[in-house]
């Protein structure tokens, strides 16, 4: 069984407010891909991203992780499987501590206290934290922070990393950091971005959307010429 | 409001022991059963709140913390209870006792006794912090029966003072920015600041929300280590509450006053 691919069928979704994000979403990405998606601002790209763990469930359509549809009874196996960094780093560091907070996961996991130490080690050094686990969210940099979010992510070993927006609020050095730091990541990413070279850099593929659906899914330098 | 984030700041750092001994699980009990009794005694004897003064000094120094810290950080609380205390001289302003021909007010005694009980209380709730830590506090409430909805919340409370500070610093600076330098604004706009404030806030706990369901979140705060009371853990709590019970029932002054007569 693999968790490794992500499809959607044909995914609607509205807000409470009855604001509608999605409007028949399908597409497919398999094992080991890295795909951009790419749009203007309120298209729907967080919105679909949502999606990838549950965190919002279709209207209408369905969302698969590998074999497993992603319902209500199903998202502990999808949250393992789907590891999500938020656009805004700030709502993904909730503890007192750094270090606590890359915890959260594999202790959520009930992983013995060992097994956590070391993920957690492992996952701050990834992303060039080292030394900062005893430090509070808020006295970390912008920068800093967004490596502290995508360490909470990591340590949960995801086998697909969806990231939203990472790129925004950097500095060139921590982009590029960043940039870095997703290349070693050898399993499936989508990431959400306005930052074109990234996309050209990291992802192969590209999906543009627009209000809501997907206008086109190609290569990421064949999109580059359509923009 | 940079003081406000510094003062902040302090509070969130202070729970530096790590906490969890087994004897923490009890101190929530404890300060509970500390809080009730300090807040029993009645406003016009403040005499008696000196004997319960006892409970933060000797706990402070048993777990190391030292009561001279302790002291200085429950000084914050003053101006609080300063100000919900500060019109009893004036409104009562019958004569309890006089020294010499100073007469002292019964306002002035029950503003004294705010201000003990404030001190007490506050020093009580950051000896708690400091020994036990704020996710265990919430953790053993949530043993005892307390909804995870009530403990993740509170729990999160003091993130989202954080995020309500941050937010409003944002917006602070964005407003000036376009004030050119306009000092006082109508009634209004502060109500649609405070509005938006709101607004904004909350939209920032749903993603929190959201951020600890996408990694597993179960309704427990995961801590690393597990909340086990020993058989240390109810001796420490009998002996406290009882000791604090006593602080409370038992009439030191006049007992003293009698051996030495
Ligand atoms: N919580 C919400 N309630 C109502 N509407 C929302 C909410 N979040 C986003 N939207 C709306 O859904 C649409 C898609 O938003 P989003 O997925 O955030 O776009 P993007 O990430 O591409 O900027 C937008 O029109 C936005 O206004
Ligand atoms: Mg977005």
């Amino acid at each position: 069984m693999s968790h490794h691919f992500i499809r959607f069928t044909n995914v609607h979704y509205s807000y409470p407010d009855g604001t509608e994000a999605l409007k028949g979403i399908s597409l497919t990405v398999t094992h080991g891909e890295r795909v951009a998606l790419l749009g203007l601002n309120g298209c729907g790209k967080s919105t679909l991203l949502l999606h990838t763990n549950g965190l919002l469930l279709p209207s209408e359509g369905e969302v698969n992780v590998g074999d497993v549809p992603v319902t209500k009874n199903t998202l502990p196996v999808v949250r393992r499987a789907v590891g999500m960094v938020f656009q805004n780093p700030d709502d993904m560091l909730f503890m007192p501590t750094v270090y606590d907070d890359v915890a959260f996961g594999p202790r959520n996991m009930k992983l013995p206290e060992k097994e956590v130490d070391r993920r957690v080690r492992t996952a701050l050094s990834a992303v060039g934290l080292k030394g900062c686990d005893d430090k509070a969210a808020f006295q970390l940099s912008g920068g800093q922070r967004r490596s502290a979010a995508i360490a909470s992510v990591l340590s949960m070993e995801p086998d697909i990393l969806v990231l939203d927006e990472p790129s925004s609020n950097l500095d060139i050095k921590a982009r590029r950091n960043l940039i870095d730091l997703l290349k070693t990541f050898h399993h499936t990413i989508i990431v959400a971005t306005h930052d074109m070279e990234m996309a050209q850099e990291l992802c192969p593929r590209s999906i543009l959307m627009q209000d809501g659906r997907i206008i086109a899914d190609a290569s990421t330098s064949e999109i580059m010429q359509r923009i | 409001m940079a003081d406000i984030e510094k003062t902040y700041l302090k509070l969130a750092r202070i729970n530096t022991g790590g906490g969890c001994s087994n004897t923490s699980p009890a101190m929530l009990f404890i300060t509970l059963t500390y809080l009730i009794c300090v807040l029993s005694v009645p406003l016009y004897q403040p005499q008696k709140l000196i004997w319960l003064a006892a409970y933060p000094v000797a706990v402070s120094e048993i777990e190391g913390i030292g009561y001279g810290k302790i002291f200085i950080k429950s000084l914050w609380i003053l101006p609080l209870v300063f100000f919900i205390g500060i019109f009893n001289p004036f409104i009562d302003t019958a004569v309890a006792f006089r020294i010499g021909n100073i007469s002292v007010s019964q306002g002035c005694i029950s503003f004294i006794s705010i201000l003990i009980r404030g001190l007490l209380s506050f020093q009580s709730v950051l000896i708690l912090v400091a020994t036990t830590g704020f996710i265990d506090i919430f953790n053993t409430m949530r043993k005892f029966g307390c909804p995870s909805v009530l403990t993740t919340q509170l729990l999160l409370s003091y993130r989202y003072i954080y995020l309500i500070i941050d937010q409003a610093v944002i917006m602070k600076r964005a407003r000036e920015a376009r004030g050119y330098g306009r000092k006082n604004y109508p009634l209004k706009m502060w109500g649609q600041f405070v509005g938006q404030l709101l607004i904004r806030s909350s939209q920032r706990a749903v993603w929190i929300h959201r951020a600890m369901d996408a990694r597993g979140f179960d309704g427990t705060m995961p801590t690393g280590h597990s909340l086990t009371w020993t058989s240390r853990t109810w001796v420490w709590l009998v002996a406290w509450c009882s000791v604090i019970i006593c602080l409370r029932l038992i009439d030191f002054s006049s007992l003293i006053k009698h051996f030495v007569s």
